[in-house]
């Protein structure tokens, strides 16, 4: 459904997506996990029509992102990062608009259905920016549902949400039914990439460094971890397959050990070095 | 009809707007100070070509007040969706063409230039007994309208930060609001300031809306500012269209 080839994109001297290539099948839900700054934002961007790449090409449903970009506004949905919403319109005007802008047929219908899908029904007269943050991003998922895209992105969708909102928040994306549709996640929390993702692919400074369902990924790094807490806060961590192995190493520590399952986070953390969340 | 959701946001936020009573009032008090000032203060004793100064200066405001009006809200609308509240962004991700977004925005410019022009001439009439509309004014308050709209886009594509917004205005509408025939007829500035006084789009309409029967003069600035228009549209609708972030 989308193809990401060689896709390179600067701004000024900084080099934001630096030679990514990826496939996303259609119908799966893809997450692209990574730190602030890695360069996923900048390729939802791209494909979504707002940026232009400086080399590579990019297709989503088979049509060339810079070339033919109204038949890809004709097939994608955008939830963006920072909230877009009209503060000083009200629910209803703000999805009125936007189904307008794509041509929905049968307005009327489509945004009562995609406000009781959210759970706005009763708040649909009301302006949005007296609606709580939660809410407000429920809005922008139901505006992005309105035109039924085959593809949908939803660029860090539970940012700045405080957890138990969070939750609700992925209850409402698995809730809503994706048949054949394609989802691409970017998020830099593990959680929500392991809660809600097929498949995810791991961006470190514009590249692609892992790439697997999250067991896979998670397998091949070790799917135990083994933390060592030394004295001055100092943590190290050991991956190990299995578990007897994971205890034979800790029969041996003097210090304070953990054992836990292994997490998105460890494969970031094996691979580049650093951490995913700060 | 791309142009259409996109002039009936404007409208939806305008109508909130006019609901406050304090943008009503801001909008009517810098009109009504300039005809005080100048026309109860200054021009009690002036007449230019044996009309009374109030009758002269009222198309002038009316001219000024749709130019400030169809530029500023265009273009500081454009630059807060732009930059600050990314409600652009819908647009341009819809699939729309960049002319239904440049025109939806100048035609909900030349609403608001007429909203604040009607008020306006709503004075007029109750201060001046000579002062009426001919065709003619109609007409170029309606291609004034259209011509800063479209300014208001370009200058709403390129600023860079909501401040730049005032910096354009300072310098290239408030000049044309004081030097383009106004308050006093273009003739009487000095021969050497006339070559930019002319390059001024604001002095073309002046020169034509004051008239009420058409002749080859009233003509070619109707046709000055049809060019200025159409100059104005063409390089918005190329901004939009050629818009990435």
């Amino acid at each position: 459904m989308i193809q990401i080839n060689g896709l390179v994109k600067r701004y000024g001297s900084v080099v934001a997506v630096n030679g990514l290539n990826l496939d996303i099948n259609q119908g799966e839900v893809f997450g692209l996990l990574g730190p602030n700054g890695a360069g996923k934002t900048t390729t939802i961007k791209i494909l979504s029509c707002l940026s232009r790449p400086d080399e590579g090409r990019c297709f989503v449903g088979g049509f060339d992102v810079t070339r033919d970009s109204l038949r890809v506004k004709r097939l994608i949905g955008v939830v963006p990062q920072e909230n877009n919403l009209d503060r000083e319109l009200t629910c209803e005007e703000n999805l009125k608009i936007y189904a307008m802008l794509h041509r929905v047929s049968n307005r009327q219908g489509k945004i009562k259905e995609a406000l009781e899908a959210v759970g706005l029904s009763e708040k649909k007269d009301e302006v949005v920016s007296r609606l709580s943050g939660g809410l407000q991003r429920r809005l922008l998922i139901a505006r992005a549902m309105l035109p039924d895209p085959k593809v949908l992105f939803l660029d860090e969708p539970s940012v700045g949400l405080d957890p138990q909102v969070r939750r609700q928040l992925w209850e409402l994306i698995r809730n809503i039914r994706w048949e054949g549709r394609t989802v691409i996640i970017t998020t830099h929390y593990i959680e929500e990439a392991e809660a809600l993702c097929d498949r995810v692919g791991i961006m470190s400074k514009g590249r692609l460094i892992a790439l697997g369902t999250p067991t896979v990924l998670k397998e091949q790094v070790g799917r135990y971890v083994v933390e060592e807490h030394k004295g001055n806060g100092k943590v190290i961590y050991h991956m190990f397959h299995t578990r007897e192995e994971a205890n034979r190493y800790v029969k041996d520590c003097t210090c304070s050990v953990t054992i836990r399952e292994a997490n998105l986070e460890d494969v970031f953390i094996q691979i580049t070095g650093e951490r995913i969340e700060p | 009809m791309d142009w259409y959701p996109i002039f009936l946001r404007d409208m939806l936020l305008f109508k909130r707007k006019l609901l406050r009573l304090g943008y009503l009032f801001s909008a009517m008090v810098v009109p009504i100070i300039y005809l005080l000032a100048f026309g109860l203060g200054l021009g009690r004793n002036v007449a230019f070509h044996g009309q009374d100064y109030l009758a002269f200066l009222i198309p002038g405001l009316v001219a000024m007040s749709s130019m400030n009006n169809s530029y500023t809200w265009v273009a500081s609308s454009l630059n807060l969706n732009r930059l600050y509240f990314k409600t652009f962004q819908i647009f341009i991700q819809a699939p729309i063409s960049p002319f239904g977004i440049m025109f939806g925005y100048v035609l909900s410019g030349i609403v608001k230039g007429l909203f604040a022009s009607s008020l306006i001439i709503v004075v007029g009439y109750l201060t001046s007994s000579t002062f009426k509309m001919s065709l003619i004014f109609i007409l170029v308050l309606l291609i004034n309208c259209f011509m800063f709209a479209s300014l208001g886009v370009i200058t709403g594509m390129i600023t860079k930060s909501h401040e730049d917004t005032a910096t354009y205005s300072n310098f290239f509408i408030m000049p044309m609001a004081f030097f383009s025939g106004t308050f006093f007829p273009v003739e009487k500035i000095p021969g050497f300031l006339k070559p930019i006084i002319y390059v001024m789009p604001l002095t073309h309409t002046n020169l034509a809306i004051r008239h009420s029967t058409l002749n080859l003069q009233v003509l070619s600035h109707i046709v000055v500012i049809i060019c200025f228009s159409i100059a104005f549209f063409l390089l918005g609708l190329k901004l939009i269209r050629n818009y990435r972030e």
